[in-house]
């Protein structure tokens, strides 16, 4: 087991060497540099003035040294500039990561807590009105845009019902820290996580109903059944038990499906976070902060990859055997 | 000159184990076999699943490649040839596969199917190569119209035969047999077996036959190498074989052959109980402590047996 | 064990398989009253929307009237018009032939890499099939959004193609994986060893014997991928990096409704436009479901 850790981290070094070279040649394809924003918002540099700063920030010199320089930047935790905001792009993503998080983990949570049910019901009376029903919800979800689905959601139960706030996360008047304060942020929360959620459950209700139904017919089921265990001990200690840890370790996969996800959502409910941040960075050419978003989202993804991979072989060793 | 002949053929697959997959061990699936297959003989390999019967028929032909050794078919070493060279003797060697249900393409007609050697060895119109493929069909007893069907229209002997046909269009010098009959019903076993012997005097074949069931293998072969572990325990002709086993792993599989008549029962119950003991008490005499053959000891001129 | 249990059950499934698969899965279509619904629909839609783009005139549509400003549907103009007082029926057809094509374009062109790189690694097997994975999973663990969108805006002469282009460039992994696999399940069959020895060589028996086994699988995929690619083009371009302005996109119109007055009081807009997207995703998700099930011999209805 921890060789195979060991080789699943091992493995990661040279996804990170290349996720991080590819991530500085997009940074030095975008047009322009820092100091050309610059340039743009002091109009008093003249071109010999900005050879003498190119040089001196080592934009002059050979593509592996900046390459190296980047990276030792980056362990330091520094992203650079941006030159919109004229403020490190680590202060910048401070404030918007939290609200990203939030949203994503609300937005899991919500998954969870609408799929595990129903997979669990379509599985256990599998055939019956409500597994069609939840057959049927889940199609039509998994055929679902999530841009459109949020957008109408939004129209339906934020404008013309007026359930919800339509935007940003919480309203400005409120004082921070308050009991309010908290109601307030996740009342803007709910809509957009709902949104996101719901239309992600298919997964999960789809391996949850296919794994009861298998192991439903399973020898060792059947023979708890013919020693008389009442049909909800069945499923609460033999069937569910051994379908519920694999859906712990599909979490980790969920984050490419979450960060594509926040770039929508944010969009369209106007939420403060790097989702939006990313299109109005990209927008703006504030490249300095796409570059970085780019380089945390993808460390973000292999992360989550490792931990699922881990999990999984955990609770399912032959997964281990490559 | 033998007709083909195998020396000292090895064929090892690694077994990568510890943090870089390094290779610590070796599966030896055949280990270090020579024999030889006079010309329009049959030569039957016997022994349990894994003993590397499959793994040395799948060798001789190439579609495994071997480790080390040579395989000399009418004195050309044709083991260490790439598969671009291997192609010239492609069409002296064919084989017949064991599972007729997958050996066939579902999606390719009996045509497309046993025309397919035709198209990659020989330039026929349409009408010859049609007029080949009935031949081959007729000549393995199915009607000459069934080319048009596909396999799944076949039942399993008739696929088996489809199988036959296919291996014999170009005119093989060598049949590689790989348990041909074994997925086979009992009732369709017999034809087909008895038709094989018809065609490998028609077309004058040398069969090298692998199986594990010893009634088969007594009923077609002429000579008999014995294998266990990847390795001969005792070769001879079928005669020496059924009537005189010198190794003790041959005396327990003919022992083991169940008898149809009730008559006899008791004494095949003896003979196992006899063939059992020795085995028990004299163990050491015939495997080394690695439970492994000693090296093949020619005791007649026909016979060898592996034993100290 | 596990093995041999394995190994009868590909036989099952081989027995299963028939040549005409086909029109097997098209009969299991037809039978599946919602993939029939679905189909009709779906070819109905697309009668209209590529019938009546040949007779519209592009240039009429995208001509601003400043007169007719975010005019509610009339019998002038259908569906209304937007900021530019153009017309959105209009927009809305020109916008679906340009999505489905374009979605079609990209699901046929990854198609066709994921197939060849798949069935090359899972036919060979060995280093070169260890290389292409590792390559496939670092793809697969890219934030392919933000990825498509930095490209998209760096690119140089931005045009449809480059569009298709970099979306290909990110889908093909997904169709690589599920083809090597089924290759590498195919190959382990006699048939394949059988055509080796009888000297037929690798390309062939790749294209004419594995290739055919694999053509329901891959029919399943085609069509599950047009509907999800028709969603990420129109996604991105309602984001605005997605086709370029010059080939407006049902996306386009959605993108409208960025502006809150144009979602909360003009819904003509970029309703339409929405439910188009929904209605045709649907459509084809319905039909790919139906495929998928009459695939699996398992499932089928019978």
């Amino acid at each position: 087991m921890l060789k195979f850790i060991l080789r699943r981290v091992v493995m990661m070094i040279p996804q990170l060497f290349i996720l991080s070279v590819l991530v500085f040649l997009l940074a030095k394809a975008m047009p322009g540099d820092a100091l050309t924003g610059q340039l743009a918002n002091n109009p008093k540099m003249d071109a010999k003035t900005l050879m003498e700063m190119r040089e001196k920030f080592g934009l002059n010199d050979p593509f592996y040294v900046q390459y190296a320089r980047w990276i030792k930047n980056l362990l330091h935790g520094d992203l650079g500039l941006s030159y919109i905001h004229q403020q490190p792009v680590t202060d910048l993503l401070a404030g918007r990561m939290g609200n990203t998080i939030l949203l994503s983990a609300c937005i899991l949570v919500l998954t969870y807590l609408i799929a595990v049910p129903l997979g669990v019901v379509s599985g256990r009376w599998q055939d019956s009105w409500a597994d069609k029903l939840i057959v049927g919800y889940s199609y039509v979800s998994f055929a679902t845009p999530l841009f459109i689905f949020a957008l109408i959601m939004l129209f339906v139960f934020g404008f013309q019902l007026g359930w919800f706030p339509t935007g940003g996360s919480v309203d400005i008047q409120i004082e921070k820290g308050t009991f309010d304060y908290y109601i307030n942020k996740m009342n803007h929360l709910l809509l957009p996580s709902l949104s996101g959620a719901l239309i992600s459950t298919v997964g999960i209700i789809q391996y949850l109903r296919s794994e009861i139904i298998d192991t439903k017919l399973k020898d060792f089921v059947k023979t708890a059944r013919a020693k008389g265990v009442p049909e909800s001990r069945i499923y609460s200690r033999h069937i569910l038990r051994n379908s519920f840890l694999p859906i712990a370790a599909f979490l980790g996969y969920e984050i490419t499906g979450l960060i594509g996800g926040s770039v929508f959502l944010e969009s369209i409910f106007s939420y403060p976070g790097i989702g939006q941040l990313f299109l109005q960075s990209i927008m703006q050419r504030d490249y300095s902060v796409v570059t970085a978003l780019v380089m945390i989202s993808g460390l973000a993804t292999l992360i989550g990859t490792l931990l699922s991979d881990i999990i999984l072989s955990a609770v399912d060793p032959r997964i281990r055997i490559e | 000159m033998e007709f083909l002949k195998i020396n000292h053929l090895k064929v090892y697959y690694p077994i990568r184990g510890g943090f870089f997959r390094r290779v610590n061990d070796y599966v030896r699936a055949v280990d270090d076999i020579s024999f030889e297959l006079r010309s329009g003989e049959t030569y039957g390999l016997v022994g349990e699943s894994g003993c590397g019967k499959t793994t040395t028929g799948r060798t001789v032909i190439g579609l495994i490649k071997a480790t080390a050794g040579e395989i000399l078919l009418e004195g050309k070493d044709i083991a260490k040839l790439s598969s671009r060279e291997f192609s010239r003797y492609r069409r002296d060697i064919q084989m017949i596969f064991q599972d007729p249900y997958s050996s066939l393409n579902p999606k390719k007609r009996v045509l497309d199917i046993i025309a397919e050697p035709l198209r990659n060895f020989e330039r026929l119109s349409p009408q010859e190569e049609k007029r080949k493929v009935q031949y081959f069909v007729e000549k393995v007893g199915l009607h000459a119209d069934s080319i048009y069907k596909y396999p799944h229209e076949f039942s399993g002997g008739q696929r088996q035969r489809i199988g036959i046909a296919r291996a014999l269009t170009l005119n093989p010098k060598l049949i590689i047999a790989d348990e041909p009959v074994s997925a086979l019903d009992v009732s369709v076993q017999a034809q087909v077996l008895n038709f094989m012997k018809e065609i490998q005097k028609e077309f004058q074949l040398t069969y090298l036959f692998i199986s594990h069931d010893l009634g088969i293998i007594r009923h077609m072969c002429d000579r008999i190498g014995i294998m266990y572990r990847g390795q001969f325990v005792e070769e001879g002709t079928s005669e020496e074989i059924f009537n005189n086993p010198q190794h003790i792993y041959t005396k327990r599989l003919i022992s083991a052959i169940p008898n149809a008549d009730p008559q006899k029962r008791k004494e095949q119950l003896a003979l196992r109980k006899q063939v059992e003991e020795e085995y028990t008490n004299s163990f050491h005499q015939y495997f080394n402590h690695d439970g492994k053959a000693y090296r093949l000891k020619r005791i007649s001129e026909t016979h060898s047996v592996a034993i100290l | 064990m596990k093995t041999e249990l394995n190994h009868s059950q590909q036989t099952e499934i081989q027995i299963e398989k028939s040549p005409s698969s086909l029109s097997i899965l098209w009969r299991e279509v037809v039978k599946d009253k919602l993939a029939l619904v679905s189909m009709i629909l779906l070819a109905l839609i697309l009668l209209v929307v590529y019938g009546s783009a040949i007779f519209l005139d592009q240039e009429k549509i995208v001509k601003v009237d400043l007169l007719s400003i975010y005019a509610p549907p009339s019998s002038e103009h259908w569906l209304g018009t937007d900021y530019g007082g153009r017309d959105i029926f209009g927009q809305l057809i020109i916008g679906a032939r340009n999505s489905f094509t374009i979605g079609l374009a990209i699901t046929l062109i990854s198609c066709l890499i994921g197939l060849i790189v798949g069935l090359v690694a899972g036919y060979y097997g060995g280093v070169i099939d260890n290389i292409i994975m590792r390559v496939i999973d670092f793809i697969l663990v890219l934030p392919f959004l933000m990825l498509v969108i930095v490209f998209v805006a760096i690119v140089p002469k931005y045009n449809v193609f480059t569009f298709i282009l970099i979306m290909s460039a990110f889908l093909w992994t997904g169709k690589a994986r599920l083809i090597r696999a089924k290759t590498l399940a195919e190959r382990e069959l006699d048939y394949v060893s059988a055509s080796k020895t009888l000297g037929t060589p690798d390309w062939k028996i790749i294209s004419r014997e594995i290739l055919p086994n694999l053509s329901s699988i891959i029919i399943v995929n085609l069509t599950l991928n047009l509907a999800g690619n028709i969603g990420i083009e129109s996604g991105l371009s309602y984001l605005g990096f997605g086709l370029p302005e010059s080939t407006p996109s049902l996306g386009t119109l959605v993108s409208y409704a960025t502006n809150p007055d144009v979602l909360q009081n003009k819904w003509w807009v970029w309703l339409p436009a929405s439910l188009l997207i929904l209605v045709m995703m649907l459509c084809i998700n319905f039909i790919g479901q139906a495929l998928k099930r009459a695939a699996d011999a398992r499932q089928r209805l019978g």
